[in-house]
C-alpha cells in the first residue's frame, strides 16, 4: 500500500513536469519552450497515425489522423499560421477527403492561456486542378508567440502512405508517428536523409467486423449480412525529439533529398480472395511493374504507326550510327515536348506521333522503339529528374522521367528527344541527376551514371590591342562544346537577335560589340562558335606615368561562385567543365612593360580540378593562357573549403595586373 | 493584394467582319514592319460588347494572333475568367500552321479549368479557363473565339489592342452597343500615335486601329501600364453583383462605395472599442493616438489574401477581423479605420494601384479600379498620413515605393475624392555611410562602418531586420559583390521605427582586396558604395526617360594605410553636375598614414525627353568611373 502511494505520487510528480500532448491541453509551460532566436517557428508536437480500414461500400481505404502544434516565434513565422494540405484526386470520381477538422490558436495573455477556436469560415477548400484539391486552415489571432494546434483526418481511397517527415525547415520538438498496415498490403520502407531514429515494427492481429446488405434472391428485398475479417497487421512506429531544421543552400539540387523522412511505397497487394498484385519490393519488381505497364512496356512494342515513315527515312542508310542519328533528329523535329514529365505515356505514343506533341515518355519511348525497329540495341533508361530527388530506393515514384540508351561495345549512348539542342550523351540539365536504370526487354537492367564523364569545354581566344589612352579594341572567338553548347543554344536560338545582342552587350562592363556572329547554332554535330569585335574605354587605369591592366579584361568572371563560409551538402555543377583562355595583347607604342604577373598552376586534391595561368612576353606584347577545369559534376561537401579556396586563388590570379611604364 | 477581376477586364472579344479565308492567315501576309521587335502579331482583334441593360452584358471576342517564336507563347492570351456572376457561353480555338492551314481545333471542354489565384492567395471564388497549347512549330496562328455573359457592369471591357511588350497589331476593333437609357463615358489614353478611328452612331461606339508597332521595354522609362494606348468605357448606371448603382464622377462613385461596400461593415464589439479607448486615453494628439492604434493592429493581425464577397470589393466586417485576427487588404484597412473612428480620429478608405509603377487614378474619369487599399488620415494644415494596414513590420505612416506618389481614390461618407499619396523626395531618400578602413601590408582590408538609411532607402532595406544570420551574411556579400573574400565580423541592425531610420553597424575584413604589383599596392578607394551600374545602352532609344525616385547618398570614410607604405599617387577630386543629378568625390591626406574620403551622389527624379537618355547614361558612366578611382601605395 505504501508503495502504491509512493508510485502514484511519483507519477503525478512526473507528469507535472512533462508535457501534456492531448488535444487542447496547452499549458503556460508550452509557451516557454525555448527556441533558437533564428527559427521563425517550431513544431512543438506532431502526432500522426495512419491506418487501413474496410467497409462494404468503399472496400479498403487509408485513414490518417494528424495532430500538430506549432509555436510561432517571429513575424516571418506568421506564415505558419496558415496550414494548407493538398488532397489527391483521380481521373475517376475518387478523391481524398479531409474530415473532423478542429483547431485553435493559443495566446499567453497576462499569464493566462487564451484560446481562440478555428471556425468553419476559416477553412477553405479549393479545387486546384484535375488532380488536386487544397484545404487551407487559417488560424485566428495568430501573433508572435502564439501556439496553433490542429487535428484532422484524411480518408484516402488510394493505397498511398505519405512520407513520415522527420525534418522540416523549422525545428521539431517532438514527433510521433504510427503506420498500421494489414498483411494484404506490402509496403517497401526506406529512410531518406539522415536521422538516428529507428522505425520500429511489431506484428499484431486484428479483426474487422463487416456489415453488408445483400439482395435476397429474386426480389428487391435486402438482408443484412455480417461477417468479419481477421488478419495480421504490421505496425510501424517512430518517435523523435529535438530535430534541428534543415534549410536549402545554393548549388544543392533538391533540399528534400537531404531532409530526413521515412518513405513508404506500395509493393504488393494480396486481396483475400483475388489475384496477387505486385508493385515494387526491390528493383526487379519496380522494373517489372513499369515494364509491364500498359503505358510503358506495351507502348514500347507498338511499331505500326511509324513503320512506313521510318522505312523511308533510313532506306538508304546502312551505318548504324548514322541510322540512329537520323531517327533521333527525326523525332526531335517531328514531335514537340509539351513540358510534362513522366515515365508513363499519357495519350499514348500513337496519338503523340499523330498530333506531333507528347510528354517525355511518349517521345522517348517512341524514339526507343524506332531505334529498335531500325536494328539498334536501344532500351529505355528510367531517370529521376533533379527536381524529383535521388532514387536511392526501389520505388515506383522514384523515377519520373525516361530517356533512351543505345548499348554497344563502346558503352551506352544516352538520347533525349525532348530537347531540341540535346545530342548524343548530352542530356538536358533536368535529367543530370545521379544514376538512371536501363531496362532491357529480357528483364535485366543496369545502372547508368547520368553525370557526363566528358567535360564541357569553353575556349575563348582573343586578340586585343591596347592603345596609349588605355582603350582597347579587338576580336574574340568563343567555342563551346557539349552541355555548354546546349545551354548556349537554348538561350540563343529562339531569342530575337537584336534583343539578344543588346542584352549581351549590356551585361558586359562598358564594352561595345560589333560584327556579332554565331556559327553552328543549329548544327549540333559541331561546337557552337561565337565571334565578335569589341571596343572599350574603361578597361585600364592610367595613374601618373603608368598604366595598369588586367590581361583578361572583361572576358572572365570576377566573382567567386562559392560565397558561404561553410557547407553541409555536395556542390552539384551538373556537368564537369573546362574553361580555356588564349589572349594575345598588343601593347601601345610609347609604353614598355614594367612588370607582369607570375605564371601559376595549382590543383584540387583527387584530381577534382586544376588551374593554370601562363603569361609570356613576346615581341610586341603579352600572351596569356589560362585553363580552369572542374573534372567532376558533383563534389562532396568535405571538399568545400578547398574548392572555395581554389576559386579564390584563381580569381585573385586573374585580377593581377600588368604594369606598363611610359618610355 | 489583388482585388480580383480587375485584370480580367480586358475580356477579349469578338467580331463581325473578320475575313475568314484561311490563306489570309499565312505568315507571309504579315507586313515586315509589324514583325520588328515582335514575338507575336495580332492579326485581328475584335471585341463586341452588348450592354442591353445595367445587369446584362454580353461580350464577344475574336482574336487571331500569330506567334512568331517561343517567347510569343504568352501572347496566345486565350482565357476567360468566370465566377458566380459571369458565365462563359462559348469558347473555342483553332490553330493554323504557317501557311494558314488549319491543324487543330480546341473546344470549350479542352480548355484547362483552374482556380484563378496566384500562389499567395489562399482562396478565391474566381476561376479561369485557358488554352494550354504546345506548338509543334513556329510560327503558328491561334484563332480564339469566346462569348461571356456578365451580370455585373461596374466595369466594362476596355479597348486595349496591345497588352504586352513585343506585340504588334495588324487590325483591331472595339464596338460597344448600349441601351438608350444608359449614359456612357469614354476616355482615350496614349492614343496619339496609333491612328485611332472613332465612329459613333445611335446606341453604338466603334473604335478601330490598325498597324500598331510593337513596343520594346527600355530601362528608366515610364511603366508599361502608363504608356500603352487604351480606351476606357464606363456606364453611369451599372449593376454591381445584384446591386443597382449610379455614378458619373469620383464623388458619386465614392458615395456608392461608401454606402454599398463600407457603411455596414464597420461594426466593432464594445469590448474592443473600450480597449482602444483605454489604450489612447493618455495621448493628446491624433498622431500619437493613431500610432498606438496602428501598433495595436500590427500586433493583433496578419495579412491573408482571400478573395470572396462582392466582386472581391467588399471588406470583411471589422468585428470579424477583430475576432479572427487576420484579413486581406480591404478587411485590415477597414478594421483600422473603424478603430481610429472609435477614438474620434477621421480616417478614410483609399483605393490604389499598388506596385512600384506609380499607376494613377485619372482625376477626370471615374471608374472602378485599383488592386489594393490603404488608409488616409487627413490632418488639418498638415500633410496627410497614409497607412499601409497589411504589414506587420512597416513603421507608422510609412508606405514606401509600394503606394507612393500617385493619385488614389479616397472614400469618405461625403463621397470620393482623388488625392495624391506621399512623395518621397530626394532629401528624404538618404543613405549616409560613416566609417573607417585599415589596410595592412599584405593588401588585406578591415572595414568598420555605420550605414543609415531613410525614406525609399529605408524601404529597400528594412526587410534585412528579419533575415536569418546566414541570409544576412549572403546579402552583404551580394551588396558588395565586387569585393571577393569578405568575412563578416559584425552585422548589427537597428530599425528605429519611430524615426523611420535604418542603421547598420558593419565590420568585415577582406583578404587580397588590394592588388599588389611588385612594391606597389593599388587601392580601389570606394569600398562601400561603389556604383557598378550603368543603364543599358540602346542604339535607338524610343521611350522618354523617366526617373521615378531620386536619392542622396553621402559617404565619409577615414582610410589608414600601413606604416611601411606611403601614398604615391592620389586620384584627383571630381565634381559632376548634370540635370539628372550631381556627384562629388574628394580624397584628402590628413597625415602620413591617414586619408579622408568623401563622396556625395544625388539623383534627381523627373521626366526627360528620350534624347536625354544618352547623357543620363554618360552621367552614370562617369560616376562609375570615378567610383573606380585607384590610389597607389608604394613601399617605403
Amino acid at each position: 500500500m505504501k508503495n502504491t502511494i509512493l508510485l502514484l505520487f511519483l507519477s503525478i510528480n512526473l507528469t507535472a513536469y512533462s508535457q501534456n500532448y492531448n488535444y487542447g491541453k496547452i499549458s503556460k509551460e508550452d509557451f516557454s519552450i525555448s527556441a533558437n532566436s533564428e527559427d521563425d517557428a517550431m513544431i512543438l508536437y506532431k502526432n500522426r497515425k495512419t491506418n487501413f480500414d474496410y467497409n462494404s461500400d468503399d472496400g479498403w481505404f487509408v485513414e490518417t489522423e494528424i495532430h500538430q502544434r506549432i509555436k510561432i516565434n517571429t513575424k516571418n513565422g506568421l506564415d505558419w499560421g496558415t496550414h494548407s494540405h493538398l488532397l489527391l484526386k483521380s481521373d475517376g470520381n475518387e478523391e481524398e477527403e479531409m474530415n473532423v477538422i478542429k483547431g485553435a490558436t493559443y495566446n499567453l495573455v497576462g499569464g493566462k492561456v487564451e484560446r481562440t477556436k478555428l471556425k468553419g469560415k476559416s477553412i477553405f477548400k479549393e479545387n486546384v486542378n484535375d488532380y488536386r484539391n487544397k484545404v487551407s486552415l487559417t488560424f485566428p489571432e495568430v501573433k508572435e508567440g502564439s501556439i496553433i494546434e490542429f487535428q484532422y483526418t484524411i480518408k484516402s481511397p488510394f493505397f498511398n502512405i505519405r512520407d513520415i517527415q522527420v525534418q522540416y525547415s523549422i525545428p521539431v520538438k517532438k514527433m510521433e508517428a504510427r503506420v498500421y498496415i494489414p498483411e494484404y498490403f506490402v509496403f517497401s520502407q526506406f529512410q531518406k536523409g539522415y536521422h538516428p531514429s529507428q522505425l520500429k515494427r511489431t506484428v499484431k492481429s486484428r479483426k474487422i467486423n463487416i456489415v453488408r446488405r445483400e439482395s435476397v434472391t429474386g426480389g428487391a428485398q435486402t438482408e443484412v449480412v455480417k461477417s468479419s475479417l481477421e488478419f495480421e497487421e504490421n505496425r510501424y512506429s517512430v518517435s523523435v525529439s529535438d530535430v534541428s531544421a534543415l534549410k536549402g543552400e545554393e548549388y544543392v539540387n533538391n533540399i528534400n533529398n537531404y531532409r530526413a523522412s521515412y518513405v513508404f511505397e506500395l509493393a504488393q497487394y494480396k486481396p483475400t480472395n483475388g489475384q496477387l498484385q505486385n508493385f515494387a519490393l526491390n528493383w526487379e519488381d519496380v522494373l517489372r511493374t513499369i515494364s509491364q505497364s500498359s503505358r510503358f512496356g506495351i507502348e514500347l512494342k507498338k511499331t505500326g504507326y511509324f513503320e512506313k515513315d521510318i522505312d523511308a527515312l533510313i532506306a538508304s542508310i546502312s551505318d548504324p550510327k548514322q541510322k540512329a542519328l537520323t531517327i533521333y533528329n527525326y523525332v526531335k523535329s517531328k514531335v514537340k515536348w509539351n513540358n510534362y514529365y513522366g515515365k508513363y505515356t499519357s495519350d499514348g505514343v500513337r496519338r503523340a506521333y499523330k498530333d506531333q506533341v507528347g510528354n517525355v515518355s511518349e517521345i522517348n519511348l517512341m524514339l526507343t522503339s524506332m531505334l529498335r525497329y531500325a536494328g539498334l540495341n536501344a532500351n529505355p533508361v528510367l531517370i529521376s529528374t533533379r527536381s524529383n530527388g535521388v532514387p536511392l530506393f526501389p520505388t515506383l515514384d522514384g523515377y519520373n522521367y525516361v530517356v533512351c540508351g543505345i548499348e554497344s561495345d563502346n558503352g551506352v549512348v544516352l538520347l533525349d528527344a525532348t530537347n531540341k539542342y540535346s545530342t548524343l550523351n548530352i542530356l538536358p540539365f533536368r535529367a543530370l541527376n545521379w544514376e538512371g536504370r536501363l531496362v532491357r526487354d529480357d528483364g535485366t537492367s543496369s545502372l547508368i551514371n547520368l553525370y557526363p564523364k566528358q567535360a564541357s569545354q569553353k575556349t575563348v581566344s582573343a586578340m586585343i590591342k591596347l592603345d596609349a589612352s588605355g582603350n582597347i579594341e579587338g576580336s574574340q572567338r568563343t567555342i563551346k562544346t557539349n552541355h555548354e553548347a546546349m545551354l548556349y543554344r537554348e538561350n540563343y536560338v529562339n531569342a530575337d537577335k537584336d534583343n539578344y545582342l543588346e542584352k549581351f552587350e549590356n551585361s558586359l562592363d562598358e564594352v561595345e560589340i560589333s560584327g556579332f556572329e554565331v556559327k553552328n547554332e543549329l548544327d549540333l554535330a559541331k561546337p557552337v562558335m561565337e565571334t565578335y569585335n569589341f571596343k572599350s574605354e574603361s578597361q585600364s587605369d592610367i595613374i601618373a606615368d603608368k598604366m595598369y591592366v588586367t590581361p583578361l579584361f572583361f572576358l572572365v568572371e570576377k566573382e567567386n561562385p562559392l560565397k558561404m563560409e561553410a557547407r553541409d551538402f555536395p556542390v552539384d555543377f551538373g556537368f564537369p567543365y573546362i574553361d580555356k583562355y588564349r589572349i594575345n595583347i598588343t601593347l601601345p607604342q610609347g609604353y614598355e612593360i614594367e612588370s607582369v604577373p607570375e605564371s601559376a598552376a595549382f590543383t584540387l586534391p583527387d584530381n577534382i580540378g586544376s588551374f593554370k595561368y601562363v603569361i609570356s612576353k613576346n615581341s610586341n606584347g603579352v600572351q596569356v593562357l589560362m585553363d580552369l577545369a572542374i573534372n567532376q559534376a558533383i563534389i562532396s561537401a568535405e571538399y568545400y573549403d578547398t574548392l572555395k579556396e581554389f576559386y579564390k586563388q584563381a580569381i585573385s590570379k586573374q585580377a593581377e595586373q600588368i604594369v606598363l611604364k611610359k618610355i | 493584394m489583388n482585388l480580383k477581376n480587375i485584370v480580367s477586364i480586358f475580356l477579349l472579344l469578338t467580331c463581325l467582319n473578320v475575313v475568314s479565308q484561311s490563306n489570309s492567315l499565312a505568315v507571309t501576309e504579315i507586313p515586315e514592319e509589324l514583325k520588328k521587335n515582335a514575338n507575336a502579331v495580332v492579326r485581328s482583334y475584335d471585341v463586341v460588347v452588348d450592354l442591353s441593360s445595367t445587369n446584362k452584358m454580353i461580350v464577344n471576342t475574336k482574336r487571331i494572333v500569330t506567334i512568331l517564336n517561343k517567347e510569343g507563347n504568352i501572347n496566345i492570351d486565350a482565357h476567360e475568367y468566370y465566377d458566380n456572376n459571369s458565365k462563359i457561353k462559348d469558347l473555342k480555338a483553332i490553330i493554323y500552321d504557317r501557311f494558314g492551314k488549319e491543324i487543330k481545333k480546341i473546344r470549350k471542354n479542352d480548355f484547362k479549368d483552374v482556380s484563378a489565384v496566384d500562389g499567395q492567395t489562399l482562396y478565391s471564388d474566381s476561376r479561369v479557363k485557358y488554352l494550354d497549347y504546345t506548338p509543334i512549330s513556329y510560327p503558328y496562328t491561334v484563332e480564339y473565339t469566346s462569348e461571356t455573359v456578365n451580370g455585373t457592369t461596374g466595369y466594362l471591357p476596355r479597348y486595349m489592342p496591345i497588352n504586352s511588350y513585343f506585340l504588334s497589331v495588324e487590325k483591331s476593333s472595339y464596338r460597344l452597343n448600349y441601351a438608350p437609357d444608359l449614359n456612357i463615358r469614354i476616355q482615350e489614353k496614349n492614343t496619339d500615335n496609333i491612328g485611332l478611328i472613332r465612329e459613333d452612331s445611335s446606341g453604338e461606339f466603334l473604335y478601330k486601329s490598325n498597324n500598331i508597332f510593337a513596343i520594346k521595354p527600355e530601362s528608366h522609362s515610364a511603366s508599361f501600364v502608363n504608356i500603352i494606348p487604351k480606351v476606357l468605357f464606363a456606364s453611369n448606371e451599372f449593376y454591381y453583383e445584384g446591386v443597382q448603382a449610379k455614378a458619373e464622377n469620383w464623388n458619386e462613385l465614392g458615395k456608392w462605395i461608401y454606402q454599398d461596400l463600407l457603411k455596414d461593415v464597420s461594426d466593432l464589439p464594445e469590448s474592443t472599442i473600450n480597449q482602444v479607448k483605454k489604450l489612447v486615453e493618455n495621448e493628446r494628439d491624433d498622431i500619437a493616438k493613431a500610432r498606438k492604434i496602428y501598433q495595436f493592429v500590427q500586433d493583433k493581425t496578419r495579412y491573408i489574401s482571400v478573395q470572396v464577397g462582392i466582386g472581391g470589393w467588399k471588406p470583411f466586417r471589422a468585428s470579424e477581423v477583430d475576432r479572427l485576427g487576420y484579413g486581406d487588404c480591404k478587411g485590415l484597412t477597414n478594421y483600422t479605420m473603424a478603430l481610429l473612428r472609435a477614438v474620434g480620429i477621421e480616417a478614410n478608405y483609399a483605393l490604389v494601384h499598388s506596385g512600384k509603377a506609380q499607376q494613377n487614378f485619372d482625376a477626370d474619369f471615374a471608374i472602378m479600379q485599383g488592386n489594393h487599399v490603404i488608409l488616409n488620415m487627413p490632418l488639418e494644415n498638415e500633410e496627410n498620413v497614409w497607412l499601409e494596414c497589411t504589414s506587420q513590420k512597416l513603421p507608422f505612416g510609412f508606405i514606401g515605393s509600394f503606394t507612393d506618389n500617385r493619385n488614389v481614390l479616397v472614400v469618405s461618407p461625403e463621397g470620393g475624392e482623388i488625392k495624391r499619396t506621399k512623395k518621397y523626395n530626394i532629401d528624404e531618400n538618404i543613405q549616409v555611410i560613416n566609417g573607417e578602413y585599415n589596410i595592412d601590408s599584405n593588401g588585406n582590408i578591415k572595414v568598420e562602418a555605420t550605414i543609415v538609411s531613410e525614406g525609399i532607402e529605408y524601404d529597400d532595406k528594412y526587410y534585412l531586420e528579419s533575415l536569418e544570420k546566414r541570409d544576412l551574411e549572403r546579402h552583404y556579400k551580394d551588396r558588395w559583390d565586387y569585393i571577393n573574400n569578405i568575412s563578416l565580423d559584425k552585422m548589427d541592425i537597428l530599425n528605429d521605427k519611430e524615426q523611420i531610420t535604418f542603421k547598420e553597424n558593419i565590420s568585415f575584413n577582406a583578404s587580397n582586396y588590394l592588388s599588389i604589383v611588385k612594391d606597389k599596392m593599388l587601392l580601389n578607394v570606394n569600398v562601400l558604395s561603389r556604383n557598378t551600374y550603368v543603364p543599358d545602352r540602346y542604339r535607338n532609344r524610343k521611350l522618354p526617360l523617366n526617373i521615378r525616385r531620386g536619392f542622396k547618398n553621402i559617404d565619409e570614410l577615414e582610410i589608414s594605410i600601413p606604416n611601411d607604405y606611403k601614398v604615391e599617387s592620389i586620384p584627383s577630386n571630381k565634381t559632376i553636375d548634370t540635370k539628372f543629378g550631381t556627384y562629388k568625390m574628394s580624397l584628402e591626406k590628413s597625415d602620413e598614414t591617414t586619408l579622408i574620403y568623401k563622396r556625395e551622389f544625388i539623383l534627381n527624379d523627373g521626366d526627360f525627353p528620350k534624347e536625354d537618355y544618352a547623357d543620363f547614361r554618360t552621367f552614370y558612366r562617369n560616376v562609375s568611373k570615378s567610383d573606380n578611382a585607384k590610389l597607389i601605395l608604394v613601399k617605403k
